[in-house]
């Protein structure tokens, strides 16, 4: 379903017009490298500025090619299939950390800085930006889809510190809202509105956060459960505690596998109900910040549940190992299907209930981690090798897993086979405001060229 | 009577000058633009008003209030119905005042609206003539409240009360639903004590006047002997000097501050001695009025007298409570709510003294929500404007239903008055005493 | 007369005794906590949402526009009707709809009081983290209009950290939900989108809220400095050290003897400036951190640092502090509040100009404020009968705040732009940028009936506003 070499070249040189050649990349073997599940693009620009952006988009308007920004690449499959991209606008040269504040706690960062790169320069001034996101993804990817990690339970997403967002809307306007300050209601919210806009609404540009000191020490309680009913029974006492870990992350038994540095256990070898259980507990990892004083205090309270403290070194690999969950579990099973739950957190130890149900009846194998004092979720399904899954059933499992589900619950499915998205909605329940974000979109990519298809059928 | 149409402002007319026109405020008693203008249109004070939280409207907020007159000041707002309506409303509790970060003295703005309205108002003839008979000529003369309140224990006692209900004779005169809460009138009054000294029980530790009051007289005559035992059972030698008269606080708070300041110069003159080392009373209404005497009279020539009066007149729980109780002869093993009458927490900001007293002889208190917000009893109010006063107990009703207590105590008769009538709306049978009878009981 | 139907319909709509049209009465809904004034034709007083979206259905068919308001506590005008129309006040849709503690969640109608929200939570031991220093009287519809913030913003966040879910009535009477009970879910996020947007998207009905557990245990202290820029430092020095105090306010000399002429909260009369720090959490954290704070704030020039002994000290250091706006009331008629947000590290530098600004125009200018996030509240004093001044000191007004932009900052922390400041939103944002909230805007609200003539000037306004020292606030 690609462009044609023809078109290629016309879309090129229209831009190479604008930009420069040295901006537009138009080799096949080139533009492998920003296939979109798959699919290579017509075209991939590489802007300098927003200024840029804005021109490229204005063309793009006009012809109505659909423009796909790009960051890292490292999900360009969350979201529906999006229609072919004539053109990927990558934020890869536009990489700097624009001013950084250490006295005011507050960084400028544009889109293409890597999440990782900006954490380390923060580092350094022993400040924390709390991002989670994998190897390679940038500021503007990250924010595009709102991603979270482990660090939510302490800190929140994102929308929670990002305190100033530019971008380029559809029809090539630069827009902007808030600023660099920590504290400012001037105009419209619009970081909420692009925070999560998985690249529908504008081109990310820029975005300025609030940084958080970074905890001098930490220690991390591992907590072992028999079943995830006493884990968030033991939960519902925290909530009410006056601990605030860092981190809660809940881990359930099938995810632990993919935690090891062992190879992890073959889900065909486990029992048909999923359970590895009485072997392998379910476990809350609690992270504080603490000194010696206060975590003296905290293992006394803790002592009845933790089965291990541990620290430094091993601390660090244990977290490392919980970031890379995704990578490990696709590494083994690259069919596997994720889904980003959110919900009411009293209803945690059901949604697991229903997600080990539904798993079982579409032969897969439910894996869970999340941050259980807020009700967000990673699960996924997990293919047994001895009778892989057809498309048809990764749409089973997931609309029957939905269906057990409250309706304050969402369950968004952030990635499974491209095929099989073509059989259910990715998004699950239709918002019922979707109205309103139909109006949004319009008033802001009024050609529809920005990410076609990933957020609505258009 | 004069129309409410505002003269000035059109819709949407974004203004930041402040323009003042001719004011309809006139004669003695204006409320001054330095008084009002402490006001900062700030809203704090909002959520702490009972009209307001009963009512939702601006115009019967203190903030409201305040803006109201300073658009009569300003010639905008005539002193016509709409404005009488909204000061008539208000309790004059001062719960704003408390709440207040700006130190408006809203009792002394709304007391002075009261006296133009008074002197520019004319309200419809029968209110006009209870009104006058009633402040001008019935309060504030001992021999005519005895007389009054006789003819009320007739009254109540004979069976025409029934009649005169029946009648509607009561509601022409504004006194709908008065049976309901009037005090019921003793057999003796407690004017026969005045001019009689009490004298203390073991070491004299203090000597003190005690303010009779008028309405306490005919009708709380035994919490007046409950207030002398419990002083003299402390060691304190209580005078009640003769020449004393009514505090004058209703007539403040009606707009009737030329008689209140009459009453004032007799008390002064009847009371103001060196010997005694406190002023007493055990109303708290007459003590917040007692102790702006300074306010009320700032223009006498003799205005430091007044000061002086005023630094030395005590609530009696702040009396007995700065003094020491001495140890209680028996203790009372309940479980108690306290309510702050207004004139006691906003008007005088004696809130922990009572408290402190009714631990002190075994109380276990409880704090119910909102304890210092009105009852709605607030002088003649619950008279006077009975519907909204009704309305404003039933939600101090359910505030007390959210405690446990076996007793309710405050300490001001007329809010022991309206608690009780408010125990009787919802069916309940829970006692509501004065603090100064409770500690009669442990002595 | 045609006229004379539309308050009979509104009754219709709401009942009889919550409908208000006499000039008398739409009088008092002309102010706010702000400068700026309008009547509107009606007041009325809704009951539930159903009679909300009737109202807004029968305002857009008559043409009226809708203003809402909570307790009218705000300071930038939000809740004026500044062409007139109908005030929609939520005086009487009040009630705490549901305390779900398990979930950590309360839903409330809009005109509940921020306040009473906490007390209702405080036997559960949890609050409602959002403290403006008004929170006593305004309302939660309020605080999400504007995006409120407080003193302990620096720990919690301000209001859009803490909704999770809203019910919402559109200019076209629909009633929408945005959001829900869990934290995030698919979409965009109109909740965040919808907070802050001070009336003039839709008209939240119910508004769900995170609620937070109260502290094991608090610290205050009160440190005392002998020039500003020292405790300046100090602010920098505080937020680099690994602690995040839950609160640092600042109070310069002048406030401060001015508060403590009224409320005896034991400030310093000779300082220069003091800060009031909190520290909340564990017992030890706690201890910790308050001992940590004072060396640092020693180190960075305190003179003195106090530390409250007890609940009761406490509550006076607060007093102070919480009462500051009302007791420069004492001292003037009437004050000019100012919003702006600074980086923390230009805060000595703007407290001279602020300085040089009050030289000037000749003016008292007093400074309490959120130092902990660079949000600062200059106080003017001035007379509003006298014409002069008070142009004064909307032009110093306006000064301090381009100031404010030309460091990097921004002309609001938390009290809104509503139509005080409207002018300055063209200095701040580009014609792109106010272009693209506009569209917004018309998503929601497109021909503009609801709070009319707020928040974003229209472009006819920015070309008038391009030449300085002309603050037209109006
Ligand atoms: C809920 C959630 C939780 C996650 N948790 C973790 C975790 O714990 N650990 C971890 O390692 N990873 C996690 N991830 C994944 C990680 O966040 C992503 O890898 C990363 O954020 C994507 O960045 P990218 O630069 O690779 O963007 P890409 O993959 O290039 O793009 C992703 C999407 O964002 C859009 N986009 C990219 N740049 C822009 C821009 N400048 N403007 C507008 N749109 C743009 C794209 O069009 C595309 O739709 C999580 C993801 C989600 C959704
Ligand atoms: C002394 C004082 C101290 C203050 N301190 C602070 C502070 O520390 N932090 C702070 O942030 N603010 C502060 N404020 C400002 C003010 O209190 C807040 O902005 C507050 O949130 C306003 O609430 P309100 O109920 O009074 O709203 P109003 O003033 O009535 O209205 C404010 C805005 O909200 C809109 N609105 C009201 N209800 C709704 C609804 N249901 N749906 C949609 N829109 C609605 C109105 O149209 C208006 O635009 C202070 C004010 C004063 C007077
Ligand atoms: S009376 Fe006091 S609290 Fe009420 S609005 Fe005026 S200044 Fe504010
Ligand atoms: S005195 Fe009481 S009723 Fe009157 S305005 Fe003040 S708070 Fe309201």
């Amino acid at each position: 379903m690609s462009s044609t070499t023809a078109t290629r070249n016309a879309i090129a040189s229209r831009f190479e017009g604008l930009l420069g050649s040295a901006c537009v990349v138009s080799e096949p073997a080139s533009l492998e490298r920003y296939a979109i599940e798959g699919s290579v693009p017509g075209a991939v620009l590489l802007p300098e500025d927003a200024e840029q952006i804005a021109s490229a988009l204005r063309i793009a308007g006009e012809e109505r090619w659909p423009v796909v920004p790009f960051g890292g690449g490292t999900h360009q499959h969350i979201g529906r299939v999006a229609e072919d991209a004539d053109v990927v606008l990558s934020t890869e040269r536009m990489n700097t950390i624009a001013a950084y504040d250490p006295g005011d706690l507050t960084i400028a960062l544009a889109a293409g800085a890597t999440v990782a790169q900006a954490r380390a320069a923060c580092a350094q001034h022993r400040q924390l930006l709390p991002i989670e996101a994998g190897a390679g993804s940038t500021i503007g990817g990250a924010m595009a889809v709102a991603a979270t990690g482990p660090l939510q339970c302490a800190f929140g997403g994102i929308r929670e510190f990002c305190i100033g967002v530019t971008f380029v809307t559809g029809d090539g306007l630069p827009g902007r809202g808030g600023g660099r300050v920590v504290k400012n209601v001037a105009g419209y919210d619009l970081m909420k509105l692009m925070i999560g806009s998985h690249g529908s609404l504008g081109v990310i540009t820029s975005a300025n956060f609030k940084l958080f000191p970074m905890p001098p020490v930490t220690a991390t309680f591992l907590c072992e459960f028999d079943s995830a009913a006493a884990l968030f029974r033991f939960r519902d006492s925290l909530v009410k505690s006056p601990m605030s870990p860092l981190c809660a992350e809940v881990i359930s038994p099938a995810a632990a596998e993919y935690l090891k540095e062992s190879e992890p256990r073959d889900p065909d070898s486990w029992s048909p109900n999923g359970a590895l259980a009485p072997q392998t507990p379910w476990l809350l990892a609690l992270r504080f910040a603490a000194s010696d004083r206060v975590l003296a205090r905290l293992r006394h309270d803790l002592a009845s549940f933790t089965s291990q403290e541990i620290r430094a070194h091993d601390e660090n690999r244990f977290w490392g190992a919980v970031s890379q969950l995704e990578k490990h579990v696709l590494a083994r099973h690259p069919n596997a299907m994720f889904f980003q739950v959110s919900l009411p957190i009293s209803e945690s130890a059901a949604m697991i209930e229903a997600a080990e149900a539904s798993a079982t009846n579409f032969n897969f194998v439910a894996g869970v981690v999340g941050r259980a004092t807020v009700g967000s979720f990673t699960v996924v399904f997990l293919p047994l090798a001895i009778d892989p899954p057809a498309v048809t059933q990764f749409a089973g499992a997931a609309s029957d897993f939905r269906s057990r589900l409250s309706r304050a619950a969402s369950a968004v499915v952030v990635r499974c086979p491209r095929e099989a998205k073509h059989h259910f909605d990715i998004w699950g329940s239709t918002p019922t405001d979707i109205e309103l974000m139909r109006k949004i979109k319009r008033a802001l990519d009024p050609y529809s060229i920005l990410n076609r298809g990933r957020f609505f059928v258009e | 009577m004069s129309s409410d149409t505002p003269t000035a402002g059109a819709a949407g007319h974004d203004r930041h000058v402040l323009e003042m026109g001719e004011s309809h405020f006139a004669g003695p008693d204006r409320p001054s633009w330095d008084l009002y203008a402490t006001c900062v249109h700030c809203g704090l004070c909002l959520n702490h008003c009972p009209t307001y939280r009963a009512l939702g409207m601006e115009m019967d907020s203190p903030r409201g209030r305040i803006y109201q007159v300073l658009q009569v000041d300003a010639g905008r707002l005539p002193i016509g119905d709409s404005f009488v309506t909204h000061i008539d409303r208000c309790l004059d509790c001062r719960a704003c005042e408390t709440a207040c970060p700006s130190g408006v003295q809203y009792g002394h703005i709304v007391e002075r609206a009261r006296a133009q309205i008074e002197q520019h108002y004319k309200r419809p003839w029968p209110a006009r003539l209870v009104r006058s008979i009633f402040f001008r000529h019935v309060l504030g003369n001992p021999v005519r409240v005895a007389t009054t309140a006789r003819l009320l224990r007739l009254y109540q006692r004979s069976g025409a009360q029934r009649l005169a209900r029946a009648s509607g004779l009561l509601r022409l005169l504004g006194m709908s639903e008065v049976e309901a809460l009037q005090p019921t009138i003793d057999d003796h009054f407690f004017f026969d004590q005045i001019g009689k000294v009490f004298p203390a029980e073991g070491e004299l530790r203090a000597r003190v006047a005690l303010h009779a009051g008028c309405i306490a007289s005919v009708a709380f005559s035994a919490l007046n002997h409950a207030t002398i035992r419990v002083l003299t059972k402390n060691g304190v030698e209580v005078w009640v000097p003769p020449g004393q008269n009514c505090c004058g606080a209703l007539q403040a708070h009606a707009g009737f501050r030329e008689e209140a300041r009459r009453l004032a110069r007799e008390n002064i003159a009847a009371m103001l001695d060196d010997r005694f080392d406190a002023i007493v009373t055990n109303a708290a209404g007459c003590g917040s009025t007692l102790k702006d005497y300074g306010d009320l009279l700032h223009e006498d020539a003799r205005h430091e007298r007044a000061e002086a009066f005023a630094g030395k007149v005590k609530d009696v729980t702040e009396f007995l409570q700065h003094l020491g109780l001495r140890q209680p002869t028996r203790t009372l093993n309940l479980k108690a709510a306290y309510q702050d009458p207004c004139h006691l927490a906003h008007g005088q900001r004696v809130r922990s003294e009572p408290r402190d007293l009714l631990r002190r002889i075994g109380l276990k208190l409880e704090e119910m929500p909102n304890a210092d917000q009105c009852c709605g009893s607030a002088g003649s109010y619950n008279v006077t404007q009975n519907e909204l006063s009704m309305k404003i107990l039933d939600a101090k009703m359910k505030d007390i239903a959210t405690t446990s207590a076996e007793l309710i105590v405050t300490a001001n008769v007329g809010c022991m008055l309206q608690l009780r009538a408010g125990m009787k709306r919802i069916g309940r049978l829970t006692p509501v005493k004065h603090v100064v009878e409770v500690l009669d009981e442990c002595y | 007369m045609f006229s004379r139907s539309i308050p009979g319909k509104l009754r219709k709509i709401v009942g009889r005794d919550a409908v208000l049209d006499r000039p008398a009465d739409l009088m008092l809904y002309e102010y706010d906590g702000s400068l700026a004034r309008g009547a509107p034709q009606y007041v009325v007083f809704p009951q539930s949402t159903e009679q909300v979206s009737e109202l807004v259905k029968f305002a857009a068919r008559e043409g009226l526009s809708i203003v809402p308001r909570g307790a009218g506590t705000g300071l930038s005008g939000g809740s004026i009707a500044r062409n007139g129309g109908i005030v929609l006040a939520f005086a009487r849709m009040n009630r705490i709809l549901e305390i779900d503690v398990p979930n950590l969640r309360a839903t409330v109608q809009p005109g509940v009081v921020n306040l009473e929200l906490s007390n209702a939570l405080a036997p559960h031991g949890f609050y409602f983290a959002p403290d403006p220093s008004s929170q006593k009287a305004c309302t939660i519809g309020g605080n999400v209009a504007e995006n409120s913030g407080g003193p302990h913003t620096l720990a919690y966040g301000v209001t859009v950290n803490h909704v999770t879910g809203l019910e919402v009535v559109l200019p076209d009477g629909r009633i929408a939900q945005l959001g829900g009970n869990a934290g995030s879910a698919a979409g965009y996020d109109l909740t965040g989108f919808f907070v802050g947007s001070e009336g003039t998207l839709g008209i939240a009905t119910a508004i769900t809220v995170k609620i937070t557990r109260l502290p094991e245990s608090v610290a205050t202290l009160l440190a005392i400095y002998d020039n500003v820029q020292n405790a300046a430092e100090s602010v920098v020095a505080l937020t680099s050290a690994g602690i995040t105090p839950a609160a640092i306010e600042m109070l310069d000399g002048w406030t401060l003897r001015a508060v403590e002429a009224s409320v005896h909260a034991g400030y310093p009369l000779d300082s220069a400036a003091v800060l009031l720090i909190e520290v909340e959490g564990l017992r030890e954290m706690v201890e910790e951190h308050a001992e940590a704070i004072q060396a640092l704030c020693r180190k960075s020039g305190a003179r003195e640092v106090r530390v409250a002994r007890d609940e009761t000290e406490r509550q006076l250091l607060w007093k102070g502090r919480k009462t500051a706006f009302g007791a420069i009331g004492r001292i003037s008629h009437s004050y000019y509040v100012q919003d702006g947000v600074i980086p923390r590290t230009r805060i000595p530098e703007t407290l001279a100009k602020i300085e040089e600004i009050g030289r000037k125009y000749s003016l008292t200018i007093g400074n309490i404020f959120h130092a902990g996030d660079g949000n600062l509240h200059p106080l003017i004093l001035f007379d509003s009968r006298d014409a002069d001044q008070t142009q004064r000191t909307l032009d110093a007004g306006r000064e301090i705040l381009e100031f404010c932009i030309s460091v990097g900052g921004s002309i609001t922390g938390e009290h809104g732009v509503g139509m005080e400041k409207q002018d300055l939103m063209c200095s701040l944002f580009t014609d792109s940028e106010r272009e693209i909230m506009l569209r917004l805007r018309q998503c929601f609200n497109p021909n503009s009936l609801l709070n009319p003539e707020k928040m974003l000037p229209s472009p006819r306004l920015c070309r008038e506003a391009v030449s300085p020292g002309h603050a037209s606030l109006g």
